[in-house]
């Protein structure tokens, strides 16, 4: 879909400072990094770090006792503090959407303040019901109506609704199950790759930070920067003991987290439709990479696995829709390795978004990669790309 | 129209003059009012009051807690309290020396009407927002329905049921006041009838009353920070 | 002390049915009351500008305490206990002790009514604007709304139900006590119940109680059907 966006603005940090009135520590102190334009920058750290009231500080919901932060360049202590709102897109953990409105007039809340004709409201919040993967009918329902995931994807729209150059999000998937959890994440890192803003992101998770960030601030107790770098610099090289710690032992594993399913060389496995002759099929599986055959309709898209009972036949046979299965390529290599151990299976086939097969993954693929010496390298690239 | 404050600061001192030393009634003739014209009507308007108001614990009360401690007869509990806001007090009075006679019993008995409906809905209301968790946790250590009651569901709900209790004491004093229409005197005499006591007679009742409705209030008040328990109270701050 | 035990005054022998149903001072005379209908006309339309005008003023009064003590906490309990002592003064010594003020009549029922609703009206009012969830203020304040905004768009409107429910309890109780009103000269439906000199005329106190309970019943129903409509997020199950 064609989409208009205005450009991102970079936000920096200058020695900013926040100590409240009769406490003895500093909740931030001197803290200072700059987010490029367009990139997702992670704020993470255990709890007391700060990251919160750093975040809070962009837009001045928390005012800070020194320093500076300026997006594109204007200091955010210019101006009235709700105007500047206005203009950043904030999403909270507990999403707090008005309960009293719809919707639609949930998204067009800052639109209306500003100003902006019904119709045009209107349409907005339609295109970004699409954006959000909502149908147009969602529009006229309460919030009480729609689910967690789904109520969580409406305060991002929300958020975006007057296009603005930097987005703030605190914890904002915080409160979602695990399962949907992931799910919102590749969503909103689809999103990203389309609008491309500048957006803050706060989370308690490593893991999370490792996903979702191009970069990464993190935080200790006080309010310190203890490194600001991209999530390979971070499980690589960690600036100390405690960044190290913070991240975990796992990093390893946790390296998984940053290569898309799609960016290993996936394996092939034969491919079968319903009537065509079994012979060959049988053939192609006795010389594949993958001993066991797919069964895919006319779009190529994978209905599942044909066992050797059916390929015992004459033509390949329909067997029950088992689509459910399937890897998104778009997905980390960690979901796909969690997916894997979970089910118990070898294989699991990866589609493109639009359903199609691309290949299958395998734990092999997986440890061979972490093994490899290609790996690192392909890593540093793959980080220097945005993501996609 | 300077007269006027003059005046009604007049009409206070006479209020004064009315309550400690009674002055000539309007009829003629008699002296009314005086202290203890004063405490003997304003006996009767606490013995009524009080009485009306245990008869309505008693009855409320006890059906109140069961009905919220089971979950059962919301439908009765909460429109119980809907249905008694609505009865015209006045209506109420007139209708009992009317259609059944005057008489002590027969007025408490119609306070106590009053004042049933709003303990009946706070105790069911009080019980019913007890936090299950804690009631749960007794059952589970072995108490008796009764034991839960009275040990874990009626300390919590002291709060609520008690702004019950003070609701129907406000109503049930409010309609002794006009208890004399019914034959019992009360200090809402003075009040009602003018062409006896006279405007000081009136104002000194109107006074009287206030200051009466005012200092059950604040017993009640009183009694329900002492019973309230010292948990609740760090919980409401 | 007035002969509260006086027998029925003539003035109520309009009786076409026949009988002795008025005489008797039975409970109550439906022929009677078919005939003599019209004389409640006038009582009641008092009754309504009673209640009207005092449950409109005591919202007024409590709106405007109750958005002060939203903006500045501390005025909470000073607010609290003021209404909460207008409350318990019973209605009928407030007349009186108005009477240096404004004297009798329909003005001094209509302030006493007023103060009696004002501690329904404003506890509700406050409890409504303190149950709007945190998260959504936070959002509100966050997506740039000014204190204003976040009042009357959000808190307000949510607010709604509780306020509703308060109107409701603070109506019903005021139509019940504006029947007192007749001892301060004021009019309304006690002046059927009090009829002159003496109050024993039972179908005329049945017929006025009915009539202020029914219209208690109405202003309830009336105030429960705004209250769905002003909140439609409310009827939808989550």
């Amino acid at each position: 879909m064609a989409h208009e966006s205005a450009s991102a603005s970079p936000v920096r940090f200058d020695s900013v400072t926040k100590r409240y009135p009769g406490a003895e520590t500093v909740a931030v102190e001197e803290l200072s990094f700059e987010v490029p334009a367009g990139e997702i920058c992670v704020l993470v750290g255990p709890s007391g770090c700060g990251k919160t009231t750093a975040l809070r500080m962009v837009n001045r919901t928390v005012e800070m006792t020194s320093g500076d932060i300026t997006i594109g360049g204007r200091s955010v202590k210019d101006g009235d503090p709700a105007r500047l709102r206005r203009e950043i897109g904030y999403v909270i953990q507990q999403i707090g959407l008005f309960p009293h409105r719809t919707i639609a007039e949930n998204i067009g809340t800052v639109p209306s303040l500003l100003g902006w004709d019904k119709e045009r409201i209107r349409k907005r919040s339609a295109e970004l019901l699409e954006l959000i993967g909502l149908d147009p009918e969602y529009g006229d329902r309460y919030p009480a109506q729609l689910s967690g995931g789904q109520q969580q994807r409406v305060g991002v729209a929300r958020a975006l609704a007057v296009d603005p150059t930097v987005m703030l999000m605190d914890e904002p998937f915080g409160a979602i199950d695990p399962i949907n959890r992931s799910r919102l994440q590749n969503e909103f890192l689809r999103l990203q790759a389309e609008l491309k803003k500048t957006v803050l992101f706060v989370t308690h998770d490593v893991d999370e930070a490792i996903k979702m960030g191009d970069r990464v601030a993190v935080l200790k107790k006080g309010g310190k920067l203890a490194q600001f770098a991209t999530p390979t610099e971070l499980l690589m090289e960690p600036a100390d003991e405690f960044v190290e710690d913070f991240v975990g032992a796992d990093r390893a594993l946790k390296r998984l987290a940053l290569m898309r399913i799609r960016d290993v060389r996936l394996w092939k496995a034969p491919v079968a439709r319903a009537g065509d002759p079994c012979e060959p099929v049988r053939e192609a599986v006795a010389a594949a990479e993958v001993p066991h055959a797919l069964l895919v309709d006319g779009e190529n898209r994978p209905l599942g696995w044909l066992s050797d009972r059916d390929l015992s036949r004459e033509r390949v046979p329909v067997i029950p829709d088992s689509s459910a299965e399937l890897l998104d390529a778009d997905s980390v290599l960690r979901d796909g390795l969690a997916y894997l151990l979970q089910s118990g299976s070898l294989y699991a086939p990866v589609i493109d978004p639009r359903g199609r097969l691309l290949g299958v993954l395998s734990v092999e693929i997986i440890s061979d990669f972490l093994a490899s010496d290609e790996a690192s390298e392909s890593e540093l690239t793959a980080a220097e790309r945005p993501h996609d | 129209m300077i007269g006027v404050p003059l005046a009604s600061f007049g009409l206070f001192g006479e209020a004064f003059q009315f309550v400690f030393e009674g002055r000539e009634a309007e009829t003629g003739g008699v002296t009314v009012g005086g202290t203890s014209q004063v405490l003997e009507l304003a006996a009767k308007q606490f013995e009524v009051t009080i009485l009306a108001l245990a008869v309505a614990i008693l009855l409320a009360l006890p059906v109140g807690l069961l009905l919220g401690h089971y979950g059962r007869g919301e439908f009765l509990a909460v429109s119980a309290g809907n249905a008694g806001r609505a009865i015209p007090e006045l209506a109420l009075i007139a209708l009992m020396a009317a259609a059944i006679g005057v008489g002590l019993v027969n007025l408490v008995v119609a306070l106590a009407i009053l004042g049933i409906p709003p303990i009946l809905t706070n105790a069911y209301v009080g019980v019913k927002q007890v936090d299950r968790a804690s009631v749960d946790a007794a059952r589970g250590m072995g108490m008796t329905e009764m034991g839960i009651i009275r040990r874990v569901e009626l300390p919590l709900a002291i709060p609520t049921i008690m702004g019950g209790v003070r609701t129907a004491a406000i109503n049930i004093i409010a309609t002794a006041t006009i208890a004399p229409l019914a034959g019992i005197l009360t200090l809402g005499d003075f009040i009602i009838s003018r062409n006896v006591y006279g405007d000081a007679g009136v104002l000194a009742g109107a006074i009287l009353v206030a200051l009466m409705a005012l200092a059950l209030e604040g017993a009640l008040a009183g009694l329900q920070w002492a019973m309230t328990s010292r948990g609740l109270k760090l919980n409401r701050s | 002390m007035t002969d509260v035990l006086a027998a029925v005054d003539e003035s109520f022998f309009t009786d076409r049915s026949g009988g002795s149903c008025i005489q008797d001072n039975k409970l109550f005379c439906p022929g009677w009351v078919a005939d003599n209908y019209d004389r409640y006309v006038e009582p009641t339309l008092q009754h309504l500008v009673l209640v009207g005008s005092a449950v409109a003023a005591g919202f007024l009064i409590a709106f405007a305490l109750a958005i002060l003590a939203h903006r500045h906490r501390f005025l909470s309990t000073p607010f609290l206990a003021g209404t909460g002592v207008l409350y318990t003064i019973p209605s009928i010594s407030f007349f009186f002790l108005l009477l240096p003020v404004t004297g009798r009549g329909a003005l001094t029922a209509i302030i006493a009514l007023t103060a009696f609703n004002l501690q329904i009206i404003f506890r509700n009012i406050t409890t409504g604007l303190r149950n709007v969830p945190s998260e959504v203020t936070e959002a509100a304040t966050g997506i740039g709304m000014t204190r204003s905004q976040i009042l009357w768009r959000v808190e307000l409107p949510l607010a709604m139900p509780e306020i509703i429910a308060g109107l409701r309890i603070a109506t019903v109780s005021t139509v019940a006590l504006a029947t007192l009103a007749v001892f301060a000269n004021g009019g309304g439906l006690g002046t059927e119940i009090v009829t002159g000199s003496n109050i024993t005329f039972k179908t005329g106190i049945i017929v006025a109680g009915s009539i202020a309970v029914a219209m208690a019943i109405l202003f309830d129903g009336v105030l429960l059907l705004i209250g769905k409509l002003l909140a439609p997020w409310k009827r939808v199950a989550a």
